[in-house]
């Protein structure tokens, strides 16, 4: 009889030790323990805001503008400065401006001490140019844009990488071939580099200074940027900006939609491929005949989710002009003008504003 | 009497040689077991197993008080409203991971009480003391990893 209940009470034993394996201890101040490999702490400036609009990483999207004239000079060379109404004028309305466009940012590597994405770009733009009349030179260049339109490629890396729990670097380089071009490649790639250094004071705050090559006023030029990005406490609003590239004031309407009220300087080169070779063959322009194209939009955004990770965007604002200006590069090289350079352009355009609308289909960031 | 003796004796070793070996084939499944710290470094989170599975809940926060109201934080970004009173402290973050062998748990979720995501997620042990959780929608590649570091407490 003893002998039973010895081996009952070492069963009854056993199984108490086994079910203690699995039992809770939640008294303990697990905040006062240190790290187990014995390191101290250390964290990074995350690259994200809480409530920023979401990063998308697809988006797909059709962006169309109202009619508007287009005035062209010959082609020649034309000193800044110069009355665009001394100049002999091709003209032409165009009652299509529109296309498809296409962006992505994949993440290659996403941790919290680097962030590296990789990206690509399609925009395509259409014309329908009608009218056509004015000085020989300037009606091929609007039929060329008639008949081929302008398309923008390329590829490009963001690399963010944190310093410290407040401090971070932002680098940005893409490679684009801009033009009237079909679909074979053309050997004029444009190049645009940015780079920053930036503080990340809180979860709601980020700004950063830094320099960038760009191509957004048309030709290549150097300007200083400057990032902010920052949420009120209550979420509600918030102000998105990359300046002068793009900035905005955001009002989050609930967890699911948002209105962004701010404005976007587009812009690239474009060498018109087809009339360069023409022209440069009959020794008139030997060299890439590029149109500056920059524009500034003001505009009104809406963004909402669709399902999950899918948003939609509709934008509706105004198109301003602000260089439709054409340079012929010798040898297709690139040269800088900036804001007070002096060299002549090859034509004088001038393009009337426009309001314009966009809608885009995105699939947006965890 | 000996035989029955003999059968309870032959129970009871059979028991603790069957904990030995389940102990020996979870140890390594096991390493998750344990309070690690997200890279940002304000929350702490609890890993238990509870049947085959892994869950994980916050045990510590930085700031356990909403600066606005001086009250215990609540999960108030919550897509689901009769959450949102919900005390983060204790709420369980990590879901459902099965153990896959070579240090990896997978097919559970992470949800992120700073937005009211919920994502899916791996889990990989690069060392006794590291993870990389790796939250993302739909393949891996859409995704982000965070570093989460072993606190030194007892499992």
């Amino acid at each position: 009889m003893k002998n039973y209940l010895l081996l009952a009470c070492l069963w009854v034993f056993t199984l108490t030790v086994q079910a203690q394996v699995t039992d809770d201890d939640d008294d303990i101040d697990y905040g006062a323990v240190e790290l187990a490999d014995g390191s101290m702490s250390k964290t990074f400036a995350n690259s994200r805001i809480l409530g920023t609009s979401p990063q998308r990483f697809v988006s797909v999207g059709w962006d169309v503008q109202a009619p508007y004239d287009m005035t062209f000079s010959p082609i020649g060379s034309f000193a800044e400065g110069t009355a665009f109404n001394d100049v002999d004028q091709a003209t032409g309305r165009a009652t299509y401006t529109g296309g498809f466009r296409l962006n992505a940012n994949i993440p290659v590597i996403s941790r919290n001490t680097l962030v590296w994405q990789m990206g690509a770009t399609y925009w395509d733009t259409r014309y329908n140019i009608t009218n056509i009349a004015g000085n020989a030179s300037g009606q091929s260049v609007l039929n060329a844009l008639n008949q081929n339109g302008i398309r923008t490629g390329g590829i490009n890396t963001t690399i963010y990488k944190p310093l410290s729990e407040y401090q971070f670097v932002l680098v940005q380089a893409s490679v684009d071939m801009s033009g009237d071009y079909g679909l074979g490649l053309q050997s004029e790639v444009r190049t645009s580099v940015a780079a920053m250094w930036g503080k990340r004071p809180n979860d709601r705050k980020q700004w950063a200074v830094g320099l960038s090559r760009t191509y957004r006023v048309g030709a290549m030029n150097y300007i200083p940027i400057w990032l902010y990005n920052w949420t009120a406490p209550n979420r509600k609003w918030g102000i998105e900006a990359l300046l002068p590239a793009r900035g905005a004031v955001r009002y989050n309407i609930d967890r699911n939609s948002m209105i962004l009220a701010g404005f976007e300087l587009e812009g690239q080169s474009y060498r018109l491929n087809t009339l360069s070779e023409t022209l440069a063959a009959a020794g008139l322009a030997p060299g890439s005949l590029e149109i500056r194209r920059g524009e500034l939009r003001p505009r009104l955004e809406y963004m909402r989710q669709l399902t999950g990770y899918f948003w939609l965007g509709v934008q509706a604002g105004y198109r301003l002009n602000f260089s439709y200006d054409a340079d012929v590069l010798p040898g297709g090289k690139e040269f800088f003008r900036g804001f007070f350079g002096d060299q002549n352009f090859a034509m004088l355009n001038s393009i009337g504003n426009a309001p314009y609308a966009q809608i885009t289909i995105n699939f947006v960031s965890p | 009497m000996k035989k029955t003796f003999a059968l309870l004796l032959a129970l009871t070793f059979a028991l603790f040689a069957q904990t030995d070996s389940i102990h020996s084939q979870d140890a390594e499944a096991d390493l998750l077991v344990g309070v690690w710290e997200p890279s940002h470094g304000r929350a702490r989170v609890k890993i238990d197993k509870i049947a085959d599975k892994y869950y994980g809940k916050i045990v510590w926060l930085k700031e356990p008080n909403d600066p606005e109201k001086g009250t215990p934080k609540v999960d108030k970004n919550n897509p689901d409203e009769s959450m949102r009173e919900v005390a983060l402290k204790g709420y369980r973050i990590l879901k459902d991971f099965t153990y896959k062998g070579k240090r990896e748990w997978a097919d559970g979720t992470i949800y992120d009480p700073e937005n009211g995501n919920t994502y899916s997620c791996v889990i990989k042990a690069t060392d006794d003391n590291t993870l990389d959780i790796r939250g993302y929608i739909g393949v891996k590649t859409f995704g982000r990893t965070d570093v989460w570091k072993r606190v030194a407490v007892k499992k």
